[in-house]
């Protein structure tokens, strides 16, 4: 690992598709275990290492990334695949990416289905069952750090909760309430503040 | 017929990859949803396995998608509902790169993460009570979720081991024929 704060690389070379992909495949291959030793890992290699973007942007680009649905890396290297080579690039180099797991996984899908019986498979599907519960209180306790800690978001999650566990009410819909509530106290809240001053968005 | 099995495959996953706000793990709440619920394509228990067993591999939660489509519907089936979980992604991510200035500055984008993500948690809540009430029968499962939540938080532990930990310890506890 190479020290440096933040500076601009030298006439930071463009790669081409296949460039990009290659380095996709790598992350995709040995980031194993999710979550921020792969946030590491990117950083590493494409800000670190090879100066494909610097750190300015790389903030920006995860900030961007949070706002999207589905997984944060996924997410952060397809915006980083597009600035660096558009469509194309995105589409190759985070196939690239995938593809490992996506072959792991159907080798495991097959194993399991069919081998389920067997008591040793059986054994080894509780445990996986107790730790993916476990996962995710873990994950919804760290999600509850993203919002702010107001009565009224707890009040909107004991709500969902009541109508999504009792009521069976549709997931879809009630991400919909929650957006529109949330984007609609925003707005209106925006609007009473409005002779303030406008936050700067700069790239 | 599987023409349909697809189609269903790659509207569900669709919905699915669309409603992921916060990661991985938001997609969760749908993806039973459907694959449980709706088309009936695995049990619960196996469903659990397809999130477990995507934990492993290094990609993300999304990856369990490949699974489920494997089950309804062979590797075709695999095939459409990867892609179909992951488009979303890609083409919010291309809209977010082009209006990128807009939605930064607006409070409101800030307003509606905010709004949505108690809903997320609530969602995962439900979907872990009721894999906990259909799937946690042993003790030493409640042992093993509790000590897998603790290591979880602030991601002490990577989640791929703690998954890996888990089921070798079910592993270990068939083998020596100790199911307490």
């Amino acid at each position: 690992m190479k020290p440096g704060p933040a500076e601009e690389p030298a006439g930071s070379p463009v790669p081409g598709w296949r460039e990009v992909a290659r380095v996709y495949l790598k992350i995709g291959t040995v980031g194993f275990g999710g979550g921020y030793a792969v946030m590491t890992l990117i950083h590493d290699e494409l800000v670190t290492r090879r100066g494909w973007l610097n750190e300015q942007r790389y903030d920006n680009m995860l900030s961007l990334a949070e706002l999207a649905p589905g997984a944060l890396t996924v997410n952060l290297l397809a915006v980083i695949a597009y600035r660096l080579g558009g469509v194309r690039t995105m589409l190759l180099a985070t196939g690239a990416l995938i593809m490992p797991s996506f072959l792991l996984i159907l080798l495991l899908a097959g194993a399991l289905l069919a081998w389920e019986g067997v008591p040793v498979v059986r054994g080894a599907l509780e445990g996986l069952t107790a730790g993916v519960v476990g996962l995710m209180l873990a994950v919804a306790w760290e999600l509850t750090e993203k919002f702010p800690h107001r009565w009224y978001y707890y009040a909107m999650g004991a709500a969902a909760l009541a109508a999504s566990f009792f009521l069976h009410l549709d997931p879809i819909w009630l991400i919909l309430a929650g957006a529109l509530a949330g984007g609609g106290k925003a707005f209106f809240t925006s609007r009473r503040e409005t002779s303030g001053k406008k936050p700067e968005g700069g790239v | 017929m599987p023409l349909v099995t697809l189609a269903e495959l790659a509207w569900s996953f669709f919905r699915v990859g669309l409603f992921g706000f916060g990661g991985g793990f938001a997609m969760i709440p749908l993806m039973q949803k459907y694959a449980v619920n709706e088309y009936h394509w695995l049990t619960l228990k196996q469903f659990s396995a397809a999130i477990a067993l995507g934990q492993i591999t290094p990609g993300p939660v999304a990856i369990s998608a490949t699974f489920i489509g494997y089950r309804a519907a062979g590797v075709a089936g695999a095939v459409v509902a990867t892609v179909a979980v992951f488009a979303p992604s890609f083409l919010a991510m291309y809209l977010l790169a082009r209006f990128y200035l807009q939605v930064r500055a607006n409070p409101v984008t800030q307003g509606i993460m905010h709004g949505v993500l108690p809903v997320i948690v609530a969602l995962i809540l439900s979907v872990a009570i009721s894999l906990n009430q259909e799937a946690v029968t042993y003790v030493w499962q409640g042992l093993v979720l509790a000590l897998t939540a603790v290591l979880a938080v602030k991601n002490r532990i990577p989640y791929g081991f703690l998954i890996l930990g888990s089921m070798v310890t079910g592993i270990i506890i068939t083998l020596a024929g100790r199911h307490f």
